[in-house]
């Protein structure tokens, strides 16, 4: 295998975030997010990747190695270095998350029984006065799923919540926790606390 | 790392776009807003809960908190926010627009005061009290005329009328919309306008000083086509970031933003007077600094100013717009907070709209179909309904929300404003009567039809 014979499409799904589907396996059935520099000590593709000027966030998954980004740089010209660090890692053949790496995660169960405890002790009782509340839906490596409810659903201030009210209080508790997804379907929300409606 | 204030109105619909904006720069951000977040006891130097209509006391409260967690720059998402950011720049001497042009532009009279001293064009206007004699005024009008309130946006309780009697009667709605507001603002316990420019101070303000919910402007009609300049401001420079022209009609009796479209279709000698005009207005009101939304509207003898705001582009029609290779909006606006000699890169050169759903009718919204079907439209990026299910719909001119918004791209703004329309055509709001209201239940939405 040489270097050109793999095939990467870069997908953009925000400015802040782009896909890159690999034509193979990258870290075969299984899912790993990488949160900072100092997380991917020791995995060849993530240590490769955060040395991109503002990388901020790796996800690989099986084929696909979901990359986030801060600042003004344009994908077109990161995508060639996330191209070139994916297929020299390739070459390599290291494996994309170091066992050093791996074993310091904790296992999913535990991750799952610790961020349930978040929700229960410091979170929902905050937002059960806003009539919310925030349920864990799953842990899958060390990515959580969250969902939010009654009051958080559809509110106008749900992302604000998120970022810097549930994100913050995983974090502190569980700092191995890698990215925290919110899967609500906020359209849906019949109730939420606050609604927008200025111009 | 700096840290930037953001402050957002819990009204606003614009906190994912800022919150996006800020994570993607990677600043520390704290968040100031009027009701207190859910979890603002778990993270405190994330969130502040500021009284927005007392800037004084807002200020007062953001340099104890910059005492321990330095501000670098404070950033407005919305009108009701504008007044009190200025304050609190003023108070950490932070570069931002003055007080006193931040009241002037959230005040229809004194911006038409000033636009008439500095010569910008603008429509000739007559201030009114809602207690003088509404019958003998009417007779001293000329018609159309334009009815407008001194303090609300989003162009509610905004109406056009043609005659006498229905000046009398519009008097009349207009004193019902703003006694409402006023009974709204007691309920939410925030203070006025006038009472928050009353605790300024400000002698040179004085005219200001009158009540708010008590006066209101008639304005000549300007007969023409309307745009909106979107601008950022550095050291009293404008530069025009897009310019965006409202190809449905806005002819009254009610003015709800319809559709956006940018690039504009207009010679560009006329969009350069577009820009120079604008440019006169911001010096007249003495804005300085960050993003400005100008509307304008294209009289037979060229510009005319109908209002400057010191704020972006409202509602979630941002989105629309895309600088560099997907720099947003917001970002650029936090950009230039941070470095007011941030040079923003041009906007993408494909042309691009926004349809703000304007609420036709009055009721609950029980059901939205077709979404699937709008989105699959040729040139849709995306349909964001932005109400719920179960909401009170409240149309123009009591009303000013949306149901929501339908992004576009396209080869062309002809193709761009025509994927709007179908999309919107496509869509089906099912609106049922409350309990206070009498229209019929479950009317279609008809594409251009008021059922006002």
């Amino acid at each position: 295998m040489t270097q050109e014979d793999v095939a990467i499409t870069g997908e953009p799904i925000t400015d802040a975030m782009c896909r890159f589907s690999v034509d193979r396996p990258v870290y075969p059935e299984k899912s790993f997010y990488f949160g900072s520099k100092e997380q991917a000590e020791g995995s060849i593709l993530a240590e490769r990747l955060f040395a991109i000027d503002g990388v901020r966030g790796v996800q690989i998954s099986h084929n696909q190695v979901t990359v986030r980004k801060t600042g003004m740089d344009e994908w077109p010209v990161i995508g060639k270095q996330v191209g070139s660090a994916i297929r020299a890692f390739l070459s390599s053949g290291e494996p994309a998350v170091s066992d050093e790496v791996r074993q310091r995660i904790l296992p999913a169960d535990e991750i799952r029984e610790r961020v349930q405890q978040v929700l229960d002790a410091k979170i929902n009782p905050e937002v059960a006065q806003h009539g919310g509340v925030v349920r864990l839906i799953d842990v899958k490596d060390n990515v959580v799923y969250i969902q939010m409810g009654g009051g958080c659903q559809g509110c106008g201030q749900a992302d604000v919540t998120l970022k810097f009210g549930i994100e913050t209080a995983i974090r502190d508790a569980i700092p191995a926790v890698g990215d925290i997804l919110d899967v609500t379907d906020h359209a849906s929300g019949r109730n939420p606390y606050y609604v927008a409606s200025a111009k | 790392m700096p840290r930037i204030l953001l402050l957002l109105p819990t009204t606003t619909y614009r906190t994912e776009a800022f919150v996006a904006a800020a994570q993607r720069m990677d600043v520390d951000v704290t968040i100031g807003s009027e009701r207190p977040n859910a979890l603002a006891r778990l993270n405190p130097t994330a969130f502040l809960t500021l009284s927005f209509h007392d800037p004084q006391q807002t200020a007062r409260q953001v340099v104890d908190f910059a005492a321990a967690h330095p501000i670098d720059a404070v950033v407005a998402v919305d009108d009701q926010v504008t007044l009190a950011a200025a304050a609190i720049c003023q108070a950490l001497s932070l570069p931002q627009n003055s007080v006193g042009a931040v009241l002037a532009s959230g005040n229809k009279h004194r911006m038409r005061q000033l636009f008439q001293r500095a010569g910008v064009p603008s429509p000739g206007f007559r201030l009114c009290r809602l207690n003088d004699d509404t019958e003998a005024l009417a007779g001293q009008l000329h018609y159309p005329s334009v009815v407008k309130p001194l303090g609300l946006s989003g162009s509610q309780g905004v109406i056009r009328v043609d005659d006498a009697p229905e000046f009398v009667r519009t008097v009349e709605r207009l004193t019902r919309i703003l006694q409402a507001e006023n009974e709204k603002e007691k309920a939410e316990s925030r203070t006025s306008l006038a009472e928050t420019v009353s605790a300024f101070r400000l002698a040179e303000q004085g005219d200001q000083q009158l009540s708010l919910p008590s006066h209101y402007l008639v304005e000549d009609y300007v007969a023409g086509p309307e745009v909106a300049l979107e601008g950022l401001l550095s050291r009293g420079e404008l530069r025009v970031l897009a310019l965006f022209d409202k190809p449905d009609p806005l002819d009254g009796p009610f003015f709800e933003e319809t559709i956006y479209v940018t690039p504009s279709r207009l010679h560009t000698v006329v969009q350069e007077q577009i820009a120079c005009c604008t440019s006169q207005a911001v010096r007249a009101l003495g804005l300085s600094e960050g993003p400005i939304h100008a509307e304008l509207r294209l009289g037979h003898d060229g510009p005319y100013v109908i209002e400057v705001n010191a704020r972006s582009i409202g509602g979630q029609c941002s989105r629309v717009l895309s600088f560099g290779t997907g720099v947003t909006l917001e970002e650029l606006i936090i950009a230039h907070a941070l470095d007011g000699d941030f040079e923003p890169p041009l906007r993408e050169r494909r042309p691009a709209g926004v349809m703000m759903i304007p609420i036709r009718r009055a009721g609950r919204l029980s059901a939205v179909h077709g979404l699937d079907e709008a989105e699959n439209v040729t040139g849709i990026e995306q349909v964001a309904i932005s109400t719920h299910v179960g909401q009170e719909l409240v149309p123009l001119p009591e009303g000013s929300g949306y149901l929501g918004f339908i992004f576009a791209k396209g080869a062309s703004a002809e193709a761009v404003e025509a994927a709007l329309r179908e999309a919107h055509a496509r869509l089906d709001f099912v609106i049922e009567q409350c309990d206070s209201q009498t229209q019929p239940a479950n009317t279609k939405l008809e594409e251009g039809r008021s059922e006002t």
